[in-house]
């Protein structure tokens, strides 16, 4: 199958490195330099994108590679990244590997082997993150991941921004339990991050108390429409009024699924749902008004109210309607300005951006190995306050649990702040 | 009133847990508004009224649960119609120039362009602008009033104590329902009057349960084992989790195996988990029948194009998302005629079906005329081509409306479910079966019953000799193929009423179409709808035991080992048309 936007930026393009110039080249630099002020001499450091921007996941990875560009314009008009007195502006190198596994673990090799990038930002699915790990750990590469997973993973290649199952998982379940709810139907797609996810969660509703025999597990195919069995249980579920669903059914499916919930007149009074994989992002191509009053867990709302956010919020808006990267001669593209919002795996991929410059300012070399270790400890002052990174490559973030209103934002119920995150299950299970 | 007296000697606390002080004030609360409305007959509707503004512009949650209470005993219907409208999103905040701010309703008459009135929920009057003229609002430019579950949950209970009394049955059945949920010894009063009340043979049914299930919370045996009996009698799936929970203790606990209660309630258990399973078993059916009508409306039209003709049509699918965008655009079209509600928009599904049908036909016969007619004695070919066009539509679609799902609504006859004895049937559900059975109806009688459906019959069994006797058979596979075209349009109009709209709706069911023409047998009609309705019910009867993903592997392999055994499906026709 053809993609419907064709890799935007072919990586060939990018031949006129200053690292490596052509004679050519080396003569019209020194041109340049000779009219023009030496001043506007800058370094510049290539960085990764690694998101699909077409086929399936586009939808959803496109806004990360829009973030991720806001990002480095808004380093670069502070100066760049300042490594040992210089100043490094940031180059993107954006590749497309359209949602397609394999090729993921391709274009992650040809950013690091021959694109030589300092850093890559990128993936969205665990089983792409999955397929581009073992090429990072090869060419000791460094990659931010800033999408809510199932943990039990621990790469020294990869610095996870994304939620761990405690920062967004447990939360969520302990807030149903503190509602008086007591039966949970566990209703996801049926792939690895749900599975996972679904597992470690039944292990923490029965070390709370919560009998098999009320807890149900269900899985659905991408693309399933036909919802009539699964809401028909639901309903007998929840006669007695105290079931909640934990939803990780992903993407447009979805939507069949609220349809059929609403229509057998569930609503989030007598059974509410909590999604961990819709966001506001993904709200704009769901019906608002079959999702209102359902939950959402995050690190980050649209709706938060803090300067910062703010701040973040209305200069994207602003940058979306003429984007550039500052600095560099780099053409963005494919920039839609229109209903846009800003959701947790974008401001994930922002913090990110920020904590490797800081990193690197403080290792004061691209170096992997001295970046990594200077990751660590490294904190942030974000939209929602700040972030730590954790020896473990996961964040101290705060976590919110949102309530979804018909605007397609949430409203925050509750904030449980500095949660630090933690990929294995067994250390959160066991520790009470 | 006479009851009064004796409910204060009844609050002694029973064996119930979830014991609700909060609840009982309630209920003390409207026992003394009825009675101070029937000493002194004139309640002042504008204190209620400005309560209620109180209670939306609160800011403290216990607080407005407060105030909310304060509010059951009003007589003013205006009050009801404000709570409700917030708990369903459509009461607004209007910010007055002074700073302070009004709540509001919106006049459901509307101009020419949308536009209402905003009524005030303090006097019913419109708010007025800075020219005195009353202001207009836009619907669709309008925040609703916030609240969170837990809001709504206590303005729902405020809706219910006052829906006791609501003239529509509807409202007081789910009210009582609520209420007996919360096994609160202190309700049994209101319900017994209510009871004596009611005309209403649903509601009174749910008074009976909601009456026995508050007084299985009875600490009195004599009062206890004939509730249990009744709710088993009533048949009351509604209370079955709280029965099992309840034998599930007793068993647990130190009661004599003998026990009345117990008895009573292993009884009563059994009874309903029977009646469950039945009504499980007509739901099952039900839900198999509408998979089937789905799939038969999604497959009908390949059936005509692939089954009849021979075409290898692999644009089928993508013919099915021209329909189901074309609905989009046609309600699109209405909204910005009509206005964001009405009866244009409850009626625009109607018309969007046979636009689609229209215009996906239209598509059918340039197709035709363009590409599969050069291809008819070239199958393969016929079948790449048709690929071809396939990823083209697609492109184009995603181009046109963007590559993101977009939104088709739902008139409110299409939403929502009937209850028949506590089984679920979805009103969409219902359509498409209907629908399924009319256009299968609709194609067998043009098959069969009229002279085009003679020539149709003809070429498609013998072209060379249709041809020698004078039939224009370019023709008739020129409108046979727009027929089928047109179904697949109308396929996609129905299912936009079920799952998603985008631009990858086609490769979702393209798989199952072939599959279940091929199963019926291909160029019969009658097999087609015999697969799907296989398919369909074994599909609804597999998924509880094995879950959706299992169910669906099961009904693969069992369809593969099937064709294995008979190659051509369930049912062979015997033609020359496929040979060529």
């Amino acid at each position: 199958m053809p993609h419907p936007f064709p890799s935007q930026i072919p990586v060939e393009s990018y031949s006129t490195h200053p690292m490596k110039p052509t004679l050519f080249q080396k003569a019209s630099l020194l041109i340049a330099a000779l009219t023009a002020a030496v001043s506007l001499q800058a370094e510049t450091v290539k960085v990764g994108v690694l998101h699909s921007l077409s086929g399936t996941m586009a939808i959803s990875e496109t806004s990360l590679k829009d973030v991720l560009l806001y990002s480095f314009d808004e380093v670069n008009k502070a100066g760049g990244v300042l490594v040992s007195g210089k100043h490094y502006l940031i180059e993107p190198v954006v590749v497309d590997p359209a949602s397609n596994w394999p090729l993921f673990a391709e274009k992650a090799e040809e950013l690091l082997v021959k694109d030589k990038v300092a850093v890559v930002f990128g993936c969205w699915t665990s089983v792409s993150r999955k397929s581009v790990l073992p090429v990072f750990e090869r060419n000791n590469g460094l990659l931010f991941y800033p999408v809510q997973y199932e943990g039990e993973e621990l790469s020294k290649n990869i610095f996870y921004t994304a939620e761990a199952v405690n920062q967004q998982a447990i939360p969520a379940v302990d807030y149903m339990l503190g509602e008086g709810k007591k039966k949970f139907y566990l209703l996801g797609s049926d792939y690895v991050y749900p599975r996972t996810t679904n597992k470690i969660l039944k292990q923490y509703l029965k070390s709370k108390g919560i009998p098999d025999s009320d807890i149900i597990e269900i899985y659905t195919p991408f693309g399933h429409t036909d919802y009539q069995t699964i809401v028909a249980e639901i309903k007998t579920f929840t006669a007695g009024g105290s079931a909640t669903v934990i939803s990780t059914l992903n993407g447009d499916t979805n939507v069949p699924f609220f349809k059929e919930f609403a229509n057998a007149g569930l609503t989030s009074e007598n059974c509410p749902v909590v999604s961990f994989s819709i966001s506001e992002d993904e709200f704009r191509g769901l019906p608002a008004k079959a999702l209102v009053g359902h939950l959402g867990c995050w690190t980050y709302f649209m709706s938060i109210k803090t300067p910062e956010n703010k701040a973040f919020v209305d200069s994207f808006m602003g940058w979306l309607k003429a984007p550039k990267v500052t600095g560099v001669d780099y053409n963005v593209s494919g920039v839609d300005p229109k209903g846009r919002v800003t959701c947790s795996p974008m401001n994930l991929s922002r913090i990110g951006v920020h904590l490797w410059k800081q990193a690197v300012e403080k290792a004061g070399t691209f170096d992997v190995d001295k970046v990594r270790d200077a990751l660590v400890g490294q904190k942030f002052k974000g939209p929602t306050g700040v972030v730590t990174m954790q020896a473990n490559h996961h964040l101290v973030n705060n976590v919110f649990i949102g309530e979804t209103l018909a605007t397609g934002q949430f409203k925050i119920i509750k904030t449980l702040n500095g949660v630090a995150g933690e990929p294995f299950s067994e250390k959160f299970l066991t520790t009470k | 009133m006479a009851f009064l007296p004796s409910i204060t000697k009844e609050l002694r606390p029973g064996p119930v847990k979830d014991w609700s002080p909060a609840l009982a004030a309630i209920l003390l609360l409207v026992l003394c508004l009825v009675q101070a409305a029937a000493a002194a007959t004139t309640p002042a509707p504008s204190s209620a009224r400005s309560t209620l503004a109180r209670v939306i512009f609160s800011p403290d949650i216990s607080e407005q649960a407060t105030l909310l209470r304060g509010l059951i005993g009003s007589t003013d219907p205006g009050v009801e119609a404000v709570l409700t409208a917030w708990r369903g999103g459509s009461l607004f905040v209007h910010d007055n120039p002074d700073g302070s701010q009004t709540a509001f309703l919106l006049d459901p008459t509307t101009d020419g362009d949308g536009h209402a009135q905003g009524l005030s929920i303090l006097d019913d009057q419109p708010i007025p602008g800075p020219d005195a003229k009353p202001l207009l609002f836009s619907p669709s430019e309008l925040t609703p009033a916030d609240t969170t579950a837990k809001l709504r949950k206590a303005i729902k209970n405020t809706l219910d104590f006052m829906a006791l009394g609501n003239p529509d049955p509807r409202f007081r059945k789910d009210a009582v329902v609520k209420l007996g949920q919360e096994r609160n010894l202190e309700y049994l009063p209101l319900f017994e009057a209510r009871a004596r009340e009611e005309k209403d043979p649903e509601v009174s049914r749910r008074l009976a349960e909601a009456l026995a299930l508050t007084r299985t919370a009875s600490p009195d045996p004599a009062v206890r084992v004939p509730a249990l009996r009744t709710l088993g009698e009533l048949r009351s799936v509604t209370s079955l989790s709280f029965l099992q929970s309840f034998e599930k203790k007793l068993r647990d606990g130190p009661t004599p195996p003998n026990d009345e209660s117990l008895l009573a309630v292993h009884k009563t258990v059994l009874d309903i988990e029977t009646y469950q399973q039945r009504g499980n078993l007509i739901g099952t059916a039900f839900r198999g029948f509408s998979l089937a009508a789905v799939l038969l409306v999604a497959a009908l039209g390949l059936a005509i194009t692939f089954g009849l003709m021979g075409i290898i049509n692999m644009a089928h699918g993508e013919l099915m998302m021209v329909g189901a965008y074309t609905t989009y655009v046609v309600q699109n079209l209405v909204r910005s005629a009509f206005g964001p509600s009405g009866l244009p928009l409850e009626t625009y599904f109607l018309v969007a079906l046979a636009s689609s049908f229209v215009v996906t036909a239209a598509v059918g016969l340039i197709l035709e005329q363009g590409i599969i007619r050069f291809l008819y004695r070239r199958p393969l070919e016929s079948m790449l081509a048709t690929w071809g066009v396939s990823l083209l539509l697609q492109q184009v679609f995603r181009h046109v409306f963007g590559a993101a799902n977009v939104q088709v609504g739902s008139p409110s006859w299409l939403s929502g479910s009937l209850v028949i004895q506590d089984v679920l049937f979805a009103y969409n559900r219902i359509f498409v079966i209907f629908f399924a059975a009319l256009i299968v109806l609709g194609t067998w009688s043009l098959l069969t019953r009229t002279s085009v459906g003679l020539q149709i019959r003809a070429v498609m069994q013998n072209r060379a000799m249709a041809s020698t006797l004078g039939v224009r058979t370019d023709r008739v596979n020129m409108l046979t193929f727009a027929y089928g075209s047109g179904l697949a349009g109308m396929a996609g109009a129905c299912l936009s009423q079920i799952g998603n709209v985008g631009p990858g709706l086609g490769q979702n069911y393209i798989i199952d179409c072939f599959m279940i023409v091929v199963l019926g047998g291909i160029g019969n009609i009658f097999g087609t709808v015999t697969a799907s309705l296989g398919v369909g019910v074994t599909d609804q009867i597999l998924q509880p035991w094995l879950g959706a993903v299992m169910g669906k592997i099961t009904v693969l392999a069992t369809i593969i080992l099937f064709l294995q055994w008979r190659p051509a499906g369930l049912f062979v026709t015997r033609s020359r048309s496929l040979e060529g």
